[in-house]
């Protein structure tokens, strides 16, 4: 249950940080999040496209549909100036909460 | 392979899709499907299982569309219309998201934008102001229909290449030529008609003209009709009204057609109302008519008409000229006394309207206040450059982390572009202000009647150019700046190379700036010396204060005006505090004479072609003494000189030194209306000789004057002078006002322009004034907005190196020296300005060498003064970074990073 809550709050920061540093496609960035969380969070098509069409309109992702030659179209995602900025102060939030865990949960071994 | 269409169209069908977007999501997810079931496939699952694991990632049917339904997407109003591209609405969205950061943006740098838009608005509305000045002395056409058509016909001789023409030649023209639609004349200048009513006069301003004249301009009656030939056959007394004053007296009544107005005296029949583009041949209320046939043949040597002509469509005025040429050569032989060695001049009418002294101030405006623009786009350069900066490291950290440099750019784009519309839409408002309070601001005799400044969709087209020229170089400059800070990496530590890039570039407009600040106020300079100079003008009498008004009764006879003029004399002669009262047909610094007639002076005959032109004025004896203007030899007027005795005249001290060789006293001028003339000359004996006045200020040499007596000459449109015993003249209006009212019972007599000859010697330098104080605000600006862009360029260095003062300071300099430091900085900007300030000046003189009056174009005083200024402002530039930088504390600077 909580894992479910984490996921659900942290969703949007995830997203965020895949695309931080290039535009990525929705299948990509489903397998970025499964590799770097080594198989602990995985988005379903159901999930994740919602998600990212979410982010898309309010601003923060930018999709775009990119044609390389001899392959199909694919939709690219990236962040935008605003997704930036909503990123870099969502980082800091969440940096803040894993730090005030650790501290509590230090201090308990103390 | 399989097809995912079914399934994921099946479970958006219950969302309102746009369908366009529905095919791209199933696209979309279909890929993403068909990667995953390639996926489990290569690790060897089999096909039947690969598939269910596909299809679970889409979860149960409704998950899909529950995740989807709050979005906006899937809620598109079923009248939209279906297909609508979506890459459009996607930039639609993304510039509305450009506009609401840059919203922000500048509502958090609240001083910034302020700076900026005031700046930007005072640029732009100053320019669109002064453009209205320049689109209509420079660019636009006459407000006349077909103006091209439209010509000035001039006399011509080999003496006066451009003179006005006699009104039997006139007509030998008009009855001979086929180029011209219609021709009419007007004598040049506007006079006054007194029309009296039962119980009352009013002084209305009146221009004589032709028939022909307003189908020549190409202007149609408003109401009623214009002059005609017939009319000049039967030489009638008619007039026509113009149009503003028809709205304003008249109440714009159509039954003022065929009233009868009681005008000095005479009746006159009101035929029509014309425009107000008639009155570009004169700012005048009535168009009262003069016939220009039926004069005696000895009229064709008074030339004395201005005229107007009209070509027929389609034919050139070349074509015109040249046939004209051949009827002036055909008088030229049937008159050989007057009209031999007589030519034709044409000109666009355009060229006559708008003097040379119009277009170049027009032209210099123009010029300078684009300099001031120029110093506007700079400052504000170097602002936006200077927050740029700031946020360098923003920047940096943005793009190392992976920022879309693109978008970036597009963002600050964005922020100038809003920040160039406000300024420019502000600076619209101040443009049409400007022009609102125009009309009170520029003298009267500046631009020709008809000619109103207005704010029209030129001037704003003209502004909204300004507005994207600026808007277009900003970005430019700031895309330039963010591309390199956020090439460079360095700009997380400080970013060196980059800010002395940057910094290198707003030292370049600082240095333009303070050069182009020097040039204006050297030209500024120039201007003020010469209105000093024309202000300063001895206008050669030597009364303090004297009053003057301008009086003109209803004429009866000679006898009975002189009478009333008297009667008026002794009555204000007997109140307190009048010292003497004169009458006069011409006011020194009046601008113009009344009257100029040829001469010689007896025994010294000359070339009747050569004959020269000397000013006729008319006064009354007390003149000389009113105005404190010596009698230098001989004796002034007195009783003697009456209309029944001996011929005399007063010369003054120009024409006795230039033209009368021995004594002058007792010598005889002959006089002639017209150049060349062989009729009988008028004869007068010089019984004195006095000092010489200002005609106009500007006069270089003083013009040759003979005054002749009041009572030999009578005039009803006089010049009132009153003198007081001390003090100033304008005490005495209401004792001048009630004298004439008690003498004139019936109340018949105009009076007006009543003013002291202080107010119409100002009023002679009106033009110099408007010019100098124009050019000084401007000049003043531009030194202000260079100054500020010199204390912002020293303000942030000084911020930059807090920690570089800090560590001198800390190795033992004294603030001294760092003032030192910061006062080399400003020196390396205002020097090399001032150098390339300087060679502008010289330009800029020469450029101004036709409006300057007893000042050179070099001009050491000026310049001097001018680098005064540039210190004295310079040193108030530097001295706020200075003092701060006194006040480094070592061991703070060292700390604060």
């Amino acid at each position: 249950m909580l894992a479910r809550e984490l996921k659900k709050g942290s969703a949007e920061l995830i997203i965020l940080s895949i695309v931080e540093a290039r535009a990525r496609h929705g299948y990509e960035i489903s397998k970025l999040i499964e590799a770097r969380s080594k198989g602990e969070v995985k988005f379903h098509v159901a999930s994740l496209y919602p998600l990212l069409y979410r982010l898309e309109e309010r601003g923060w992702l930018k999709g775009r549909w990119v044609e390389k030659p001899g392959q199909r179209r694919r939709r690219f995602y990236s962040l935008t100036a605003e997704g930036h900025g909503v990123l870099e102060q969502q980082r800091e939030t969440w940096q803040k909460f894993v730090e005030a865990i650790a501290s509590i949960t230090e201090s308990s071994h103390a | 392979m399989p097809n995912w269409t079914k399934e994921i169209e099946s479970r958006l069908g219950s969302l309102r899709l746009d369908p366009t977007r529905e095919a791209e999501i199933i696209e979309e997810l279909s890929q993403h499907l068909e990667l995953r079931y390639l996926e489990l496939r290569d690790e060897g699952v089999d096909e039947a299982a690969a598939l269910a694991l596909a299809r679970e990632e889409l979860l149960d049917e409704q998950s899909l569309a529950v995740r989807m339904r709050p979005l906006k997407q899937s809620n598109t109003s079923p009248t939209a219309a279906p297909g609508a591209p979506h890459g459009q609405r996607g930039r639609i969205e993304d510039l509305k998201q450009d506009l609401r950061l840059a919203a922000r943006m500048l509502r958090k740098q609240r001083v910034l934008t302020l700076a900026v838009v005031a700046t930007l608005a005072l640029g732009i509305g100053s320019n669109g102001a002064i453009f209205a000045l320049v689109d209509k002395v420079l660019l636009r056409d006459l407000p006349l229909p077909e103006p091209d058509r439209v010509l000035t016909i001039w006399e011509s001789t080999e003496g006066t290449p451009k003179s006005p023409v006699s009104a039997p030649n006139l007509v030998d023209w008009i009855d001979r030529s086929e180029s011209f639609e219609a021709i009419g004349a007007y004598p040049p200048g506007v006079f006054t008609m007194v029309m009296s009513g039962p119980d009352s006069a009013e002084t209305v301003p009146r221009q004589w003209v032709s028939a022909g004249i307003f189908e020549a301009l190409g202007v149609r009656p408003v109401i009623g009709r214009t002059f005609t030939k017939e009319d000049d056959v039967a030489r009638s007394r008619l007039v026509v009204l113009a149009e503003d004053y028809w709205r304003t007296r008249f109440g714009a009544d159509p039954a003022v057609v065929g009233q009868v107005l009681r005008l000095d005296g005479a009746d006159y029949t009101v035929i029509g109302v014309v425009p107000a583009e008639a009155q570009l041949i004169g700012r005048t209320s009535l168009f009262g008519f003069r016939p220009i046939r039926g004069y005696p043949e000895g009229a064709r040597r008074s030339y004395g008409l201005q005229t107007i002509a009209r070509l027929k469509p389609g034919v050139s005025p070349e074509v015109a000229r040249d046939e004209l040429a051949r009827i002036a050569a055909d008088l030229a032989r049937e008159y050989p006394t007057m009209n031999a060695g007589r030519s034709i001049a044409i000109e666009p009418l355009r060229d006559v309207v708008l003097g040379t002294d119009l277009k170049r101030t027009s032209l210099l405006f123009f010029a300078i206040v684009a300099f001031v623009l120029l110093i506007c786009f700079a400052n504000i350069a170097n602002l936006l450059l200077t927050r740029n900066a700031a946020r360098g490291n923003e920047l940096a950290i943005r793009s190392v982390l992976g920022a879309d440099r693109k978008r970036l750019v597009r963002q600050f784009s964005t922020e100038n572009v809003v920040l160039a519309t406000i300024g420019g839409l502000v600076g619209l408002g101040v443009a049409a202000a400007l022009l609102r309070v125009a009309p009170q601001l520029i003298p009267q005799d500046l631009l020709p009647a008809g000619f109103a400044l207005d704010f029209d969709w030129r001037i704003a087209a003209f502004c909204a150019a300004a507005t994207v020229v600026v808007a277009a170089l900003f970005t430019f400059a700031s895309a330039r700046q963010v591309i390199e800070l956020s090439q460079t990496r360095e700009g997380l530590s400080g970013t060196r190379t980059v800010t002395d890039r940057s910094s290198r570039t707003r030292e370049v407009l600082v240095v333009g700036q303070i050069a182009t600040a020097v040039a204006l106020l050297y030209g500024a300079g120039l201007l003020m010396r010469t209105l000093i100079q024309v202000d300063g003008v001895d206008p050669g009498y030597r009364a303090a204060s004297v009053l003057s008004v301008f009086v003109d009764p209803l004429a009866t006879t000679p006898e009975a005006t002189l009478q009333f003029y008297a009667d008026i004399s002794a009555e204000l002669e007997g109140q307190p505090g009048v010292d003497s009262v004169a009458w006069t047909s011409d006011l020194p610094l009046g601008g113009a004479f009344n009257g100029q007639l040829f001469f010689e002076v007896a025994g010294q005959p000359v070339e009747p072609a050569e004959r020269p032109l000397a000013g006729a004025q008319i006064v009354s004896p007390e003149y000389f003494r009113t105005l404190d203007l010596p009698i230098l030899a001989g004796r002034g007027f007195d009783e003697r000189d009456r209309a029944d005795g001996p011929a005399t005249c007063i010369v003054n001290r120009a024409f006795a030194d230039r033209y009368v060789r021995g004594v002058a006293i007792g010598q005889t001028v002959l006089r002639w209306l017209a150049e060349a003339s062989s009729d009988a000359p008028i004869t007068c004996e010089i019984i004195g000789v006095a000092a010489n006045h200002k005609i106009r200020p500007d006069d270089l040499v003083d013009p040759p004057l003979v005054y002749t007596s009041l009572a030999r000459r009578t005039l009803d449109d006089i010049f009132m002078l009153v003198r007081p015993t001390s003090g100033d003249a304008a005490a005495l209006i209401p004792a001048a006002r009630a004298a004439i009212a008690k003498i004139d019972t019936q109340r018949l007599t105009s009076v007006t322009d009543v003013r002291t000859l202080e107010t119409v010697a100002r009023d002679a330098t009106a033009r110099y004034r408007f010019r100098a104080t124009l050019v000084v605000a401007f000049a003043g600006l531009a030194l202000l907005l260079a100054m500020l862009g010199l204390f912002g360029i020293l303000a942030y260095s000084v911020q930059k190196r807090w920690r570089e003062y800090g560590v001198r300071m800390a190795l033992g300099a004294r603030a001294d020296d760092v003032i030192r430091l910061i006062a080399r900085g400003a020196v390396r900007l205002i020097l090399p300005g001032a150098l390339i300030g300087a060679m502008l000046a010289l330009g800029l003189g020469q450029l101004l060498g036709a409006m300057l009056f007893g000042v050179r174009a070099f001009d050491a005083v000026t310049i001097t003064v001018v680098l005064v200024v540039l210190a004295a402002t310079t040193a108030a530039a530097v001295a706020g970074p200075a003092f701060r930088a006194r006040r480094v504390d070592p061991v703070g600077a060292l700390r604060s990073e």
